[in-house]
């Protein structure tokens, strides 16, 4: 039960575990659960349609309903069994009726952006969010996906726009740094790859133990060293060179700690500029 | 000419990788025996001994996989193998092509350093706890392009499906250690040695009971 409420307030995708406890001990006394009972039943409804088992979602979804009936929240969950089921139109209509309802049901509207999705519809989907976003700017969440959305149809410099976005939102959270720092060393070029470094730096200062952040600001010290040697820019380069010095030191120093793989120091030498 | 063979191992890690992420799209490199390639020749035999695994979000982005593929290359150079190819499998179940997958530049960049390069499209449909086909199909390099390969894969041994759909069925794919489990936590092992022990002990006890059939 304690599992239970942990993974749900976590956010961590457990299904076939989920599914599994409730087989085992929950389905014939789910009534003696006092407080938990329906969010319990709600997680375990989304448990069956990821393990695509609708038989246990449906008799938990009914079940739900008898006790809610006319509940939006019950009938989001209705409208996620018929997109499990692939049935996307009837899947709409329930979600427009909630939508008409309730025209600030968040919830509501990114199911469509997800529906769209799950049929491969990814320009549409980007519009559909486009315009949630412009009506709720501050659903990070809605942002995370749409940047998700343009890397996967690389339009990066789109991407980029919303990982600033997110940077704004959430200016603690290196993994947005990170993020963005990956997105410009990806686009390429002296100026991209000076922006790249900054944020990579910003993400080890908020978070040391950022392996990712480590070795792209290793990565990009090099691949500025090599630009800065044919402009000449004496200064950049002392800079940067110390920055990769440091960067490097710092990863043979992690990896001979923590490392199970093969070190990394080797590697490290393979890319490393003789200077 | 041209023929691909996979080893269990090889095979395994790919299946059990895209079984590890039902819902991400996932990725992963090939290494072939070097002993029996030669240089520059296109459209040569291929013996596939090994796969890392690499990714399972962030994809399309270039910095993580240049530092994944370096580390492999290392690696594989000391122990006599090479990049020869490239596997992926699509988020979405009813994607099972090559122009939906992630990271065919990396695929691409692969073909242009090793001309023989396969890339392995993971088939979702084919994804079953009995696996009774190979799930996957088989793409070569031509005209800048990955084109469908006509001939079926062949396996090291004839015990390679049953050996995975039983890995399948234990759960194994919880153990398997992708190259993005290895940047969240250092001391995760990406080439999977574990699993690699697993297969070669139930490889010796499949050789095992065939011995004795053919004493008997």
């Amino acid at each position: 039960m304690e599992q239970l409420r942990q993974w749900r307030e976590s956010n961590e995708r457990k299904s076939e575990e989920i599914i599994e406890i409730w087989e085992k001990s929950l389905c014939n006394n789910i009534d003696k659960l006092a407080n938990d009972k329906h969010l319990i039943l709600e997680q375990v409804i989304y448990a069956a349609l990821d393990c695509h088992m609708y038989r246990v979602a449906t008799v938990c979804l009914l079940m739900l309903s008898n006790d809610f009936p006319g509940s939006l929240r019950v009938m989001k969950l209705k409208a996620t069994l018929l997109e499990a089921k692939e049935k996307y139109d009837e899947a709409l209509a329930v979600l427009d009726t909630i939508i008409k309802t309730d025209e600030t049901n968040t919830g509501a509207r990114k199911r469509r952006v997800a529906i769209l999705k799950a049929q491969g519809l990814i320009p549409e989907a980007i519009k559909e969010l486009v315009d949630y976003l412009k009506k709720f700017m501050s659903d990070v969440e809605g942002w995370q996906e749409l940047c998700s959305l343009y890397l996967q149809v690389q339009d990066y410099s789109r991407a980029v726009y919303c990982a600033e976005e997110l940077l704004i939102h959430q200016p603690h959270n290196h993994l947005h740094h990170q993020r963005l720092a990956e997105i410009r060393y990806t686009m390429g070029g002296l100026e991209n790859m000076e922006l790249a470094k900054t944020y990579y730096c910003h993400a080890l200062k908020l978070n040391p133990e950022n392996t990712r952040a480590l070795l792209g600001l290793f990565l990009v010290t090099n691949n500025l060293l090599s630009q800065y040697k044919s402009s000449g820019n004496s200064a950049k380069r002392k800079e940067t060179f110390r920055l990769c010095q440091w960067a490097q030191a710092r990863t043979a120093q992690r990896t001979a700690k923590e490392s199970a793989a093969p070190p990394l120091d080797q590697m490290m030498l393979n890319l490393a500029i003789t200077d | 000419m041209g023929e691909v063979v996979l080893e269990t191992a090889a095979y395994a890690k790919i299946i059990l990788h895209a079984a590890k992420y039902p819902h991400c799209a996932v990725n992963g490199i090939l290494l072939a025996d070097a002993t029996k390639i030669r240089d520059g020749a296109r459209n040569q035999d291929l013996d596939i001994v090994d796969t890392v695994p690499l990714f399972h979000h962030s994809h399309n982005l270039s910095p993580m996989a240049e530092i994944a593929l370096t580390q492999i290359e290392t690696v594989a150079q000391s122990s006599n193998r090479v990049i020869a190819g490239y596997y992926a499998a699509c988020e979405n179940f009813r994607d099972n092509t090559v122009e939906k997958c992630p990271g065919q530049k990396i695929a691409d960049k692969i073909a242009e350093y090793f001309p023989s390069a396969v890339f392995i499209v993971v088939d979702n449909k084919k994804m079953v706890q009995h696996l009774d086909s190979p799930a996957i199909k088989l793409h070569k390099y031509s005209d800048g392009k990955w084109k469908p390969k006509d001939t079926q894969v062949t396996f090291q041994t004839q015990y390679t499906l049953e050996t995975v759909s039983h890995l399948l069925q234990r759960g194994v794919q919880k153990d398997l250690v992708d190259f993005d489990n290895y940047l969240d936590d250092l001391s995760q092992d990406w080439t999977n040695l574990g699993i690699e022990k697993l297969i070669a002990s139930i490889n010796a006890s499949n050789t095992i009971d065939c011995d004795e059939k053919d004493y008997r």
